[in-house]
């Protein structure tokens, strides 16, 4: 049994817990986010022909008051970052965590996800920057329910490719 | 020849000469030594260098030591002072752990358990302390990888209930995270215990590896050693695939004994949850019933108490009593007093939710002053006296004898008397003046003779002045074989009128 560390980062309120509680039943109660800073979740995926366990760490947002904790992405196989299509400020931050998780952790696998692809016409975030990260991104809808899954497994499949 | 061979061996003559100045002179010998002998140590890392060292090492750290120990004592105080501490202070949390341990045995249900126990069974109660108290069982172990928190075995017990262990895993990891990013930012220091409820969580460290156990009920301070030990064993056995662990956990499998090995305990577990029923039990049951039994005899005590109280009282205010003494004995009330053959009987009194068998009489005769009393005594010495009286009459002659008249005014004036004491007690009585006959003579003559007299006697009184309602005529023959028995000379006394007061009609 293959077992993978991921996390959930980006700006605050950009979704990620919506597109964890997506993916996953949560068993743990989100207020483990504001109490402790992470939320985990467990998902039990099938890539090809491998079975692969996902720990979703969700760690909280960050914004202007919290910093993200670089600790707690140690040992995980790779990261997701999340930004919100409607607020151009929130890629520009993914782009910053990427940066500070690569100068302290390494080159890990990673994916950017613009989220909140439901409300399209109201985006700020440019296909032109997105497409400048160079990165792979999906768009994704927690709302809608679109994207989320393809994307969690493309990621699985990135780990154990 | 000379000349030849400096022509031939004159540029090596030149570095010959430089040689043997080297190897002449010490200082630059030890120079030469001192730029390779690093690189040659490391080549020669096997066994013989570090035995020829060896001696060399000894002596010069004991020269050193002796020579200016603080130096020493200097280099060596980061590592040892940590791990001073660090065993200090496992060392006081084991005092301080038995010391609580005891306190709250000294004052506890438990301690009083133990000393019955010593005491029954005559061993020491530090025994049974000790027996009793380090009772535990380790239900379930974890083995994290340390730097991602991803769970890498998971062993429980029988009949262990477990929630999601790799969620355990991970929340733990990311506890330690906060714990230690909140509170000590020490990135050497680790959360030692967790404790919740009867729950301890045992926890050992290694360098990439977390060894996590539940613990129900106290665990002792060996346990930590064996999970230090157990990891410490993994860590050896597992370096190069906890260095290089990238999700694939079945590498780890083979530690699964090791892990079952630290599912310890001490006592049996099932014996010791039906114990435990049992002793909850026997622990607030018993407690529970006693005092529920002894508050409800309490209530019922009381109850009957004052039951009996009341029932004093009514009997204090029942005219010709007087209480003297009322106790409680046993499961027996006690009343005693003075009592006047004419008052109520108290055992009537009694209330019908109070046994007479629960009440012991004992009374005293007197004779009350109460008015009523004096009346009715009157009444009664008048009745008796009235029974005392009769004419005698001569043989076959119903006619009242004339030495006898003199009589009837003196029953008559008692007759009245007795009437009238009666009807002031409220009291309606007959009086009935009975003919007597002796047992000579025919029976029919003999009956009509006692009637006779009867009436003429009755006639007499009621010429006196006695109301005749109140007076009745009637031949008795119930004395006839008392008469047949007597002699001749006693026979007068059976021809005789006597009187006879009726049970007064209320």
């Amino acid at each position: 049994m293959l077992k993978k560390k991921i996390c959930m980062v980006g700006q605050f309120g950009v979704g990620k817990t919506s597109l964890v509680r997506r993916f996953v039943d949560s068993i743990f109660d989100e207020r483990y986010l504001t109490t402790i800073g992470v939320k985990i979740d467990r998902k039990d995926v099938t890539v090809g022909s491998a079975s692969v366990t996902l720990m979703l760490w969700d760690l909280a947002g960050e914004d202007d008051l919290a910093q993200l904790k670089v600790s707690h992405l140690r040992g995980a196989s790779g990261y997701i970052l999340v930004a919100d299509g409607c607020r151009a400020a929130s890629l520009a931050k993914a782009v910053e965590l990427q940066k500070r998780i690569a100068g302290q952790l390494g080159p890990l696998p990673f994916v950017l996800v613009v989220n909140k692809a439901d409300l399209r016409d109201r985006w700020e975030v440019q296909g032109k920057a997105i497409a400048e990260t160079g990165w792979p991104t999906f768009e994704t809808s927690a709302k809608a329910g679109t994207g989320v899954e393809e994307m969690f497994l493309a990621l699985a499949g990135k780990l154990i490719g | 020849m000379a000349e030849l061979r400096a022509i031939l061996l004159g540029p090596d003559r030149v570095v010959w000469e430089s040689m043997r100045q080297r190897l002449d002179n010490p200082s630059r010998r030890a120079e030469d030594v001192a730029s390779v002998l690093a690189e040659a140590v490391r080549l020669r890392s096997d066994i013989k260098l570090r035995r020829a060292l060896q001696p060399l090492l000894e002596e010069a750290l004991q020269l050193s030591v002796q020579s200016n120990p603080r130096m020493l004592a200097d280099a060596l105080f980061p590592i040892f002072g940590k791990a001073i501490r660090k065993a200090i202070k496992s060392e006081l949390d084991g005092m301080l752990q038995s010391l609580s341990q005891t306190l709250e045995q000294s004052f506890s249900w438990r301690s009083v358990q133990w000393r019955w126990e010593s005491f029954s069974t005559r061993k020491p109660y530090a025994e049974i302390v000790v027996l009793r108290s380090l009772l535990y069982r380790v239900e379930q172990v974890f083995l994290i990888h340390r730097q991602s928190g991803l769970l890498l075995q998971h062993v429980t017990a029988a009949s262990t209930e477990t929630k999601d262990p790799e969620m355990v895993s991970s929340m733990l990891a990311a506890i330690q995270d906060f714990v230690r990013d909140s509170v000590t930012g020490t990135e050497g220091e680790n959360l030692e215990t967790v404790r919740m409820g009867d729950i301890e969580m045992v926890l050992a460290y290694g360098p990439d590896a977390i060894l996590a156990g539940f613990v129900r009920g106290v665990a002792p301070r060996k346990l930590s050693r064996v999970f230090q030990d157990t990891l410490d064993s993994i860590e050896r056995k597992k370096a190069e695939a906890l260095h290089t662990f990238s999700g694939d956990t079945s590498r780890f499998d083979s530690c699964r004994p090791q892990l079952q090995a630290c599912l310890l305990g001490q006592g049996k577990p099932d014996r010791r949850k039906s114990a435990s029923w049992g002793a909850r039990a026997l622990v607030f049951g018993l407690p529970v019933l006693l005092l529920a039994a002894l508050a409800g005899w309490w209530i019922y005590s009381a109850a009957v108490q004052r039951r009996f109280d009341d029932f004093a009282r009514r009997v204090e205010r029942e005219p010709g009593i007087v209480l003297t003494h009322t106790e409680k004995r046993g499961s027996k009330f006690y009343i005693a007093g003075l009592r006047d053959p004419l008052a109520a009987d108290p055992a009537s009194l009694l209330p019908a939710d109070l046994s007479r068998n629960s009440v012991e009489f004992h009374w005293e005769d007197y004779h009350s002053l109460v008015p009523r009393f004096a009346a009715q005594r009157r009444l009664e010495e008048l009745k008796d006296q009235l029974e005392k009286r009769a004419f005698r009459f001569m043989t076959g002659s119903s006619e009242i004898p004339p030495e006898q008249r003199f009589l009837l005014e003196d029953v008559g004036s008692q007759m009245i008397l007795l009437i009238q004491a009666a009807t002031g007690l409220g009291q309606s009585i007959q009086i009935q003046v009975r003919g007597n006959h002796d047992p000579v003579g025919a029976e029919q003559f003999n009956a009509a003779l006692a009637r006779s007299r009867a009436e003429n006697v009755r006639a007499a009184l009621v010429a006196l002045g006695v109301p005749a309602a109140r007076l009745s005529a009637v031949p008795e023959d119930l004395e006839k074989e008392t008469c047949s028995a007597v002699k001749e000379e006693e026979r007068l006394f059976c021809r005789s009128a006597s009187f006879r007061v009726t049970e007064p009609r209320p």
